[in-house]
């Protein structure tokens, strides 16, 4: 086991206040008159804004040439994982109480669900590969696993525009935000970068990693 | 409508608030197993201390509807409502709809009828005697909640204005004004909201026109100071803050059919046996209880509405 990045640490620290807000809104029974469909809904949002996140690692690593953004990606998409994962226990678990005689007619009725776990599923490999070992014997096999990312991101928005009632905005502004962070993974926007860092860059850089 | 009940019969209010209480912390223990152990040991819930004093008790006495089903609280009901004049977040209207101003206010009633008439609202609580009326209320999102209502039967106010042969439908329509329901500006709904009935539906007693509940002014992010109040069918029909009826020919087209025809009829009645590509329609979860309940065939209230529908297939005509 590697020893954390200090990027990684502060990912991991922001990654759980979400999380945090949510137990302590919980606990005083401010998390509006339907508690659960808060939790899906903020839980589900947060695995959507989190993937977006690791997403944009890559460019922005190759824009700004900051290497420590490479330990934080897996951290997201760690992050990302854990809440699709409590997003489905909610769904299954608190919603539907784990009756499959509630749960498996809705899986059998609802695209979009069958949809969300698709993507659920999708990220399964993706969290158990990415420990380092892993990572090292995998080597190009691993690369190829990994872009599973994309069309996983394209399900979950999916499934984040069907579950929306007619209100589209947000799943919509997440659609283009991962437009834009796809096209700086192709030429001529790939080759973007801002070249010889600054300063204050590289010293950012130099503490993330350390 | 309801006949006198005991006091004793009235659930104390620390009983009441003893029993949400229970709920909420068997939920939280759930949630705690679930995944507390992931975050280390933080204790499940100490009781939360409830605000006791914005409790109002039921004006009429009664605790519960004819099927034995607790009241929802005054709280959950004024605090989570669906009114996109506002906010699409459901705990955004009460925050927005503060300053909503509900009078002077009038209600043009017209189209197929011999007496087109507007009527202004102090007009409209003194003609008919406001009744309460209890009712399941079901949204089409799977929550649902016990709310007891103060109102007239519409059909009263059709009866005034007398609907001539022509008439087939009744149209409604909400106050249309983007300057103090912002929610209006929002351009993914084809606002002001129009919501429709069969003339028979409107006419039926159930049906009721509401200007308050728990024995209070309807506040503005119910509906104030008039709204339909349609218990068999989804919570949507059920139209707020009506400035326009209007008798008519044809059926009307209501927003909800026009932003998404597959997803919503004209007719919206509960039925847990035709699902909606989003919620389970089969069950439902009651507001401020824990667990999942079943959803009934037209709420609940099929002895009294299920003759408006013979001869129709409900999963066509939904």
């Amino acid at each position: 086991m590697m020893k954390p990045t200090r990027g990684q640490l502060i990912t991991a620290f922001l990654c759980l206040i979400p999380l945090a807000f949510l137990l302590f809104e919980w606990q005083n029974g401010s998390l509006s008159a339907n508690p659960i469909e808060a939790l899906t809904q903020r839980t589900g949002r947060s695995a959507v804004i989190l993937l977006l996140a690791s997403l944009a690692c890559t460019p922005l690593r190759r824009l700004l040439g900051l290497s420590a953004l490479l330990p934080v990606r897996k951290t997201l998409g760690l992050a990302a994982f854990g809440y699709a994962a409590l997003h489905f226990l909610v769904f299954a678990g608190l919603d539907f109480e784990f009756n499959l005689s509630w749960i498996l007619p809705e899986i059998r009725q609802k695209f979009f669900i069958q949809i969300g776990l698709v993507a659920l599923a999708l990220l399964i490999p993706l969290a158990i590969t990415s420990v380092q070992k892993l990572q090292r014997s995998m080597a190009g096999n691993w690369r190829r696993l990994h872009r599973l990312a994309y069309p996983i991101m394209a399900l979950a928005l999916w499934h984040y525009y069907l579950a929306s009632k007619g209100d589209i905005l947000l799943p919509l502004i997440y659609l283009a935000i991962f437009a834009i962070l796809m096209l700086f993974r192709i030429p001529p926007l790939s080759k973007i970068s801002i070249g010889s860092k600054p300063r204050a860059l590289q010293r950012l850089n130099q503490f993330l990693l350390s | 409508m309801s006949k006198p009940i005991k006091s004793s019969e009235i659930t104390p209010e620390a009983l009441y608030l003893s029993r949400r209480r229970f709920i909420k912390n068997t939920l939280t223990m759930a949630a705690a197993s679930l995944y507390l152990s992931a975050c280390g040991n933080q204790s499940p819930a100490s009781p939360t201390a409830l605000p006791t004093s914005s409790l109002p008790l039921p004006s009429a006495g009664a605790s519960a509807d004819e099927l034995g089903n607790n009241l929802t609280s005054y709280d959950d009901i004024i605090g989570y409502t669906n009114y996109y004049e506002f906010s699409t977040d459901k705990n955004g209207p009460a925050r927005l709809a503060q300053n909503f101003k509900t009078s002077p206010w009038s209600v043009e009633v017209g189209g197929y009828v011999n007496n087109a008439r507007t009527f202004d609202m102090d007009e409209l609580k003194s003609l008919f005697d406001q009744e309460e009326r209890i009712y399941r209320m079901r949204c089409v999102e799977a929550w649902s909640m016990v709310i007891p209502w103060v109102g007239f039967p519409l059909h009263k106010l059709l009866d005034i204005v007398e609907p001539t042969s022509d008439t087939r439908f009744v149209r409604f329509e909400t106050l249309y004004d983007p300057d103090q329901m912002p929610g209006q500006r929002n351009s993914f709904f084809p606002f002001p909201y129009i919501e429709g009935l069969r003339l028979d539906e409107a006419m039926h007693d159930l049906t009721i026109m509401a200007t308050g509940l728990y024995g209070r002014d309807l506040s503005p992010q119910n509906g104030a100071p008039l709204r339909l109040v349609v218990p068999w069918k989804y919570g949507f029909k059920s139209i707020k803050s009506v400035v326009k009826i209007d008798l008519v020919g044809e059926m009307p087209t209501s927003l909800w059919m026009a932003s998404g025809p597959s997803e919503y009829g004209f007719y919206a009645n509960v039925n847990p046996s035709v699902p909606h590509p989003r919620w389970s329609q089969a069950t439902e979860r009651r507001i401020g209880e824990g667990g999942r309940i079943d959803t009934l065939l037209f709420n609940g209230y099929e002895d009294e509405v299920a003759s408006l529908y013979e001869g129709k297939d409900l999963s066509i005509d939904f």
